[in-house]
């Protein structure tokens, strides 16, 4: 297993070299161009300057090399535990990231373990009532919430709860209200539990019929295994069967599609927190890519490929952890 | 037991069950009734809404001045007509062999499509609504998708029915014509994943060795990506073009890498088993190994995946146009329709409203479909 493991580990630094090597390149060619070089020379944005300052700031920036030279250089800045510094307000990337990283961990960690809470007895009741009107009302259900695209569904409860002409329940947009610096602890945590209460929901309802389906299917073939039709010969309760020995069994595949699911957690939602303007890594990438801020496109794309890999390892991992059949040697 | 019975059964093939099962099923059932009925809507689209009327009789003279005025990606629909002809004809013989001719049939589709997708409709100042004739049959919303009228924002009307957008563009005729737009961009983007992936899920599988480690690792770059950083750079790269054709290549080719595990896999499972080696020992050469004998095997699950790849196109599709990198005006698709939308929310709930509904519809039609092909060929799952 630890050798596995180790060349698991290996086999990732090509991945790793690949994935940075291709969106340095593609940046390099694309006509994505860092702001403050498109913003010279024009008075836009206050961002004139000279044709000296343009060119001190090239090579700073080692724009002026070619790309597979400044793809080593920056390769070189990671490994000594550099990421470099946005080009648009010359802070270090790592800063940037780590602060727009807990909010989007708590939104998309909340939508996950809400739709998880949600799809696992949906699936299992499906499951039960196989073939049946609630198996087939809650398949609708599902696909029918799957099919909406999540910026319909935002945009349509903006209309309807937050700040629309119907009802005005929930704020529109934004982590926090704007006077939220000056809220006690509770005000401001129940402030902001009132901003997530949209962008949660609109992330959890579009997962609810993949997990559904896979408990569904996961459980339809625990209950048709021998050791249930012993458990029920033996005259234990149908409640007992099902959660104790079918649903246990059931849950392994489960656990490791969870397990695959972390790197969304880290990536965030692009589109959902841009409706909604909301300071996550997804906005922060959409951003980035909008001004041409190559390091923060770097350092993003190395941390979510990181974290990719790594829940795929672990993934593979509790598969032999949890079923002593699967071996890797 | 009579002969009769044991007879009827061993005719059913592995094409019939399959047909079996999924028209059993009502929602795939109906969802393929609903794709069907939208590819007519779309193939219909210039005759259904367009500013120049289908007949116009005016001084004496019959014209059609709705041929005229279609541009040359607005035909494209049309060679679909004989084309379902000819698969009605020999539908005996098309079901037979259902997996060869469904390739075929596809193939010439996406050739179609991607041949006429390098033009965009132009704005066509004229219109028959107001020229006098002594009798015109006018479509059925007489706008075109194109053209601004002096009705800015207005409702759900009988004059609009789906209401109109901020330039006076009629939102019906716009959604006819972009459904076009959001159903061949799901059909190609999805060929080419199909392609991509097929080719390289076979190889990886077929040759094993290195060949599978390059391949997985080719898989896993791609799958390591941040959402729609991929697409997101490489459309920068072609937004100066605004052809329908890149943003299909760009999803194509960047939406293969679960088609391209999923035949790896199969190809593994399958190439253990003893007729491909039977093939092999034979004297047949790898490439009639895989196309004869593998794929045929491995087809369900594609087109199963294929048929869910389409959908998630279609999403990426309107999301790319909702975040502004998609098609771009005048081009219609529902994705614009809905980017609009999105700035004009407080009041105007039409333009997010009917778009998110058609998105939806299609969306939910093909997984149901994908989730009915599922079912009628994964065994496992069969009712006993």
């Amino acid at each position: 297993m630890t050798t596995y493991i180790f060349r698991r580990m290996l086999l990732m630094v090509p991945t790793l070299l690949g994935i940075t090597l291709l969106t340095f390149l593609l940046l390099r060619i694309s006509p994505i161009n860092p702001a403050l070089i498109k913003g010279a020379g024009t008075a836009e944005g206050g961002r004139a300057m000279t044709a000296e300052q343009r060119e001190e700031l090239i090579k700073f920036y080692d724009l002026d090399k070619p790309a597979p030279v400044a793809y080593v250089l920056w390769l070189g800045k990671v490994l000594r535990g550099n990421l470099s510094d946005s080009f648009v307000d010359n802070r270090p990337v790592a800063e940037k990231i780590g602060e727009r990283m807990r909010l989007t961990i708590s939104i998309t960690g909340a939508a996950l373990i809400l739709s998880y809470l949600i799809a696992i007895p949906l699936g299992v009741v499906a499951a039960i009532k196989r073939g049946r009107v609630m198996d087939r009302s809650i398949s609708f259900v599902v696909f029918l919430l799957y099919s909406i695209p999540s910026f319909t569904a935002a945009l349509v409860l903006i209309l309807l709860v937050a700040g629309g002409d119907y009802l005005n329940l929930l704020p529109m947009y934004g982590a926090n209200s704007v006077d939220a610096s000056v809220m006690g602890p509770f005000a401001w945590l129940w402030d902001r539990i009132l901003h997530m209460i949209l962008p949660v929901t609109c992330l959890t309802y579009a997962s609810l019929a993949s997990i559904s389906r896979y408990t569904r299917v996961s459980m339809l073939e625990a209950l048709g295994q021998d050791f249930v039709r012993t458990a029920r010969a033996k005259g234990l309760p149908e409640r007992v069967v099902i959660l104790r020995h079918a649903l246990r069994n059931a849950l392994i595949p489960i656990i490791t599609i969870f397990t695959l699911e972390i790197p969304v957690l880290i990536s965030g939602a692009v589109i959902i927190e841009s409706i909604f303007t909301l300071p996550g890594m997804g906005q922060l990438m959409f951003q980035s890519l909008d001004a041409g801020d190559y390091p923060v496109i770097m350092g993003l794309t190395l941390l979510i490929a990181i974290v990719t890999l790594v829940s795929y390892l672990l993934a593979d991992i509790l598969y032999a952890v949890v079923d002593p059949r699967i071996t890797y040697e | 037991m009579n002969a009769d019975a044991s007879h009827s059964i061993s005719q059913e093939g592995y094409t019939h069950r399959i047909r079996r099962h999924f028209m059993g099923d009502s929602f795939a059932r109906n969802g393929l009734r609903v794709i069907i009925g939208l590819f007519v809507i779309a193939a219909l689209a210039p005759f259904l809404a367009n500013s120049h009327a289908i007949i116009r009789v005016a001084d004496g003279r019959v014209t059609f001045p709705v041929f005229p005025s279609m541009e040359p990606i607005e035909w494209r629909f049309l060679l679909y007509v004989p084309l379902a002809g000819i698969v009605y004809f020999f539908r005996a013989r098309f079901l037979r062999h259902l997996g060869v001719h469904l390739l075929f049939v596809l193939g010439i589709i996406a050739v179609i499509e991607i041949s006429l997708a390098m033009t965009h409709p132009v704005n066509d100042p004229t219109n028959d609504r107001d020229r006098p004739a002594s009798f015109k049959l006018m479509p059925l919303i007489p706008y075109s998708p194109v053209e601004s009228t002096p009705d800015q924002f207005s409702p759900p009307t009988w004059k609009h029915p789906c209401g109109t957008d901020s330039t006076g563009r009629d939102i019906a005729a716009r959604m006819l014509h972009g459904a076009r737009t959001s159903l061949s961009i799901g059909f190609v983007a999805q060929s080419i994943a199909l392609v991509v992936g097929v080719t390289l899920g076979g190889l990886a599988g077929y040759y094993r060795g290195w060949t599978d480690i390059l391949v997985c690792r080719f898989i896993e770059i791609m799958d390591c990506f941040p959402p729609l950083l991929l697409i997101l750079v490489a459309i920068s790269l072609f937004a100066s073009q605004n052809n329908m054709f890149y943003i299909m290549a760009v999803i194509g080719l960047t939406s293969w890498t679960s088609l391209a595990r999923l035949v790896r896999g199969e190809f593994l499972r399958l190439s253990s088993q003893p007729f491909p080696q039977a093939a092999q020992a034979l004297g047949a050469s790898d490439f009639r190994v895989i196309v004869r004998h593998l794929l045929p095997n491995a087809l369900g699950p594609i087109l199963v995946s294929a048929t869910f790849g389409v959908a998630s196109a279609i999403l990426i599709e309107s999301s790319l146009s909702f975040l502004g990198f998609g098609m771009q005006a005048p081009t219609p698709s529902w994705g614009d329709i809905l980017s609009d939308a999105r700035r004009y929310i407080d009041f105007a709930w039409w333009l997010a409203f009917f778009p998110g509904l058609a998105i939806l519809t299609t969306i939910m039609s093909y997984n149901f479909v994908g989730e009915g092909l599922r079912d009628a060929v994964d065994p496992r799952l069969k009712v006993k």
